[in-house]
């Protein structure tokens, strides 16, 4: 009797850590659906308080419309009608048949005094803006402001920066040829040059292996990057002796270095202006339904994509990039005939006076 | 009377020239506009509400979750590494052995094998939101610690992202080095059951430290950076050349910045931080480990603290002070053999150069103005020196 009371105790307390754990489970169990039962009662409410804000925040409020574009703002002196008027072309003619959806997502904008201290109404809808904006201005929050159609993150990882329309895309070309024959790497002089499959390499198209050694080409290129970009990065540590090595020209040092790096952390050589405009022409090589083709099938590679965005095979959209930047070479400082002669003169006269006085003479 | 006058005249002339010089003449315009700073959006009351429930319902589901996987996951006996699991999609036996070939090599690089404790690995898959429920917790590793329940299992609960999620599914190559990255991923996701499978459950003033502090010195048991080969939370910091990594630096506990500055004190009081606490340890004990968690550590790089320690001293001091009865400071004082802000000011200045603190003029200003004190105690000197009294 003794022993079956024994084997009974110590089954009960050998049990009784899984009873409890069981217990503890059901209880935080409980705990967590009535959690998601309060939460789903407060998403309501949070909808309608959401939906009552927005009717107060732009009640009395006036609509614009121009084009696909739809602006709702508090009655004041900002040119809101001539800055949508000159936006919504440049809008359409980026995103072309995708902006379909635009009225959807209209603009709320809260015009206010920018020079006066009386405390402003926490802001739950909209964009607040200073009600002393000019023409230009107002254009530019418009076109940074707009609801992009859709964008997938891998042509947005590739891109490096946000599609937006553009008032002036001949200053980014201008740009992107500063960069093409400033940039420290052999790869882009070849692209400047004329060398597709290097302008290739340099924008990230195609085959994503062995980047370093492509866009990177020569040690001393190597070299300067360490030195240059990442030598604070290097200096402690296992690594300080491989930076010491790489100084000293000893290229396979600089190479361990660099392929040590986190993952996307090399510099791409061209910034992303170069990738923005090449988007760009593709989407104006394409025609209105360029976008659209464009962000269709985000599990392509990106030179399939912009090529069918832009209806011609990758190669040639490429050279129509590079030359589209080379015609864009900045116009350089051209002094007139006279200008030579007169800084001549002013040197001569400035020098005449200083030998003619005295040491001593103030 | 008139030598009075004319220096009354001389001193009214010198400040109408210093006003000329500094003041600017009425009518004159701004230079510049005023700054506007625009409001940035804030969620209604309510949507506050509903987004802090949802909080409080991921770390919920989060810890019943893990209490649930310990009680039905069945341990895999054949590999001495962490039992994986997988949830939010079922993966093909290929993809599951690559991880798992990742993972065995991440354990053999830690020096482990058979563990008396052993670790599981529930890797969350990231899976499409649902209107019914708040986001899951994607942004945090929960860790599920050994108790009186379950004396042998450590749970880790570890998200995989849209990235790591795509290179599990065999759907995008990782950049550049593939599965290097992929494994220091992995590895620094052990966290503390990392260091419960390499010595076992530590004493209760030990556990009672970490638990006060929320694991922020034993995140992470490699000797490399945390995110690859050199990169620690310091190098999150950002370069000290910059106005951002001041800011970064005057955001942290006074203590910390001490030890950043190279002080002893300093440092002793940023590793005891919370070793005072006699707080009593939950069950379930689950430490969640934010996005963010460089931004609330007392010690930076403190993720590889007691890594370093245990790499140091050797295990069986180590395991000394991880198990010992006795106080934090007494034990891993023993354990280090030196006293613990002097080993730490040492530590920390392997990876950062100490910074200076406190005011620094310029040697110029400090020149100048050393000559004009000498020039007025001169002046005043000598006239002390000539004066009579009649």
């Amino acid at each position: 009797m003794s022993r079956l009371l024994g084997v009974l105790l110590t089954v009960s307390v050998l049990a009784s850590p899984v009873s409890s754990q069981d217990s503890l489970i059901a209880r935080l169990r409980r705990q967590a659906d009535s959690l998601l039962s309060a939460w789903r009662d407060a998403q309501k409410l949070a909808a309608v308080a959401d939906s009552l804000e927005q009717v107060r925040a732009t009640a009395g409020s006036d609509t614009i419309a121009v084009g696909g574009l739809r602006i709702i703002a508090n009655p004041s002196p900002l040119p809101l009608r001539e800055a949508a008027e000159r936006a919504w072309p440049v809008i359409d003619s980026l995103y072309g048949s995708a902006v379909e959806d635009l009225p959807r997502y209209p603009f709320i904008f809260r015009a206010v005094d920018p020079d006066s201290s009386v405390r402003r109404t926490v802001l739950h809808v909209g964009v607040e803006l200073p009600w002393d904006l000019d023409v230009r201005a107002s254009t530019n929050v418009l076109l940074t402001t707009v609801t992009a159609p859709h964008f997938d993150p891998a042509l947005a990882d590739w891109l490096g920066a946000a599609l937006r329309p553009t008032l002036r895309p001949e200053d980014e070309r201008a740009a992107v040829f500063v960069q093409l024959v400033t940039a420290p790497s052999e790869a882009v002089r070849g692209c400047f040059l004329g060398d597709i499959a290097r302008c290739k390499d340099v924008l990230q198209l195609g085959d994503s292996t062995g980047l370093l050694a492509r866009w990177y080409v020569t040690p001393a290129e190597r070299e300067a990057l360490v030195t240059g970009s990442f030598t604070d990065y290097f200096a402690r540590g296992a690594t300080a002796i491989t930076l010491q090595n790489c100084r000293q020209h000893r290229d396979d040092a600089c190479t361990a270095l660099l392929q040590a790096l986190p993952p996307g952390s090399l510099p791409r050589p061209l910034g992303p202006a170069a990738r923005l405009v090449l988007v760009r022409e593709a989407l104006r090589a394409g025609g209105r339904d360029a976008y659209r083709r464009l962000v269709a099938s985000p599990n392509t590679a990106i030179e399939a994509r912009l090529s069918s965005a832009a209806r011609m095979d990758i190669d040639s959209l490429v050279a129509r990039w590079r030359n589209g930047v080379v015609a864009a070479r900045p116009k350089p400082l051209t002094l007139p005939w006279w200008a030579g002669f007169a800084a001549i003169g002013w040197t001569a006269f400035f020098g005449f006076c200083a030998l003619r006085s005295s040491r001593w003479r103030l | 009377m008139a030598s009075v006058r004319r220096w009354v005249l001389i001193g009214l002339t010198a400040c109408s020239v210093l006003a000329l010089a500094y003041l600017p003449p009425r009518g004159v315009k701004s230079s510049g506009k005023s700054v506007f700073v625009g409001q940035s959006l804030q969620a209604t009351r309510a949507r506050q509400y509903a987004q802090a429930l949802a909080e409080e319902w991921r770390n919920a589901d989060a810890v019943v979750h893990l209490l649930e996987d310990r009680q039905r996951v069945k341990r895999d006996f054949s590999r001495a590494s962490p039992t994986m699991v997988f949830r939010g999609a079922t993966l093909p036996p290929n993809a599951v052995r690559n991880v798992e070939t990742v993972m065995d090599s991440v354990w053999r690089g830690l020096g482990l094998g058979e563990t008396k404790v052993r670790v599981t690995v529930v890797i969350e898959l990231q899976r499409p939101g649902s209107v019914d429920t708040p986001t899951p917790l994607q942004d945090r590793v929960a860790y599920l610690t050994p108790d009186t329940t379950d004396r042998t299992t450590c749970m880790v609960s570890l998200p995989a992202g849209a990235y790591w999620t795509l290179f599990i599914l065999g759907k995008r190559d990782a950049r550049h080095e593939g599965f290097g990255r992929f494994a220091q991923w992995l590895q620094a996701g052990l966290g503390p059951c990392a260091f419960y499978a390499a010595y076992g459950t530590p004493g209760r003033p030990v556990r009672s430290w970490l638990a006060a502090r929320n694991w922020d010195v034993g995140l992470y048991l490699g000797s490399h950076g945390i995110a690859g080969e050199r990169f620690s939370s310091l190098d999150l910091m950002g370069n000290p050349g910059f106005s951002g990594f001041w800011d970064a630096v005057y955001s942290l506990p006074p203590a910390t910045v001490a030890c950043l500055a190279g002080r002893r004190r300093g440092c002793r009081a940023a590793v005891l931080a919370g070793a005072a606490d006699e707080g009593a340890i939950p069950i379930p004990n689950v430490i969640l480990v934010k996005r963010r968690w460089w931004r609330v550590q007392h010690l930076l790089p403190g993720e590889r603290y007691l890594g370093d320690v245990a790499r140091t001293v050797g295990r069986d001091r180590f395991l000394s002070f991880w198990t010992s009865g006795q106080p934090v400071d007494t034990a891993l004082a023993a354990a280090l053999k030196r006293s613990v802000g002097e080993w730490t000011a040492d530590w920390e200045r392997g990876f950062v150069r100490p910074i200076r603190l406190g005011p620094t003029p310029p040697l110029g200003a400090t020149v100048i103005a050393v000559a004009i004190a000498v020039l007025v105690l001169t002046v005043v000197a000598a006239t002390a020196s000539r004066r009579q009294v009649r």
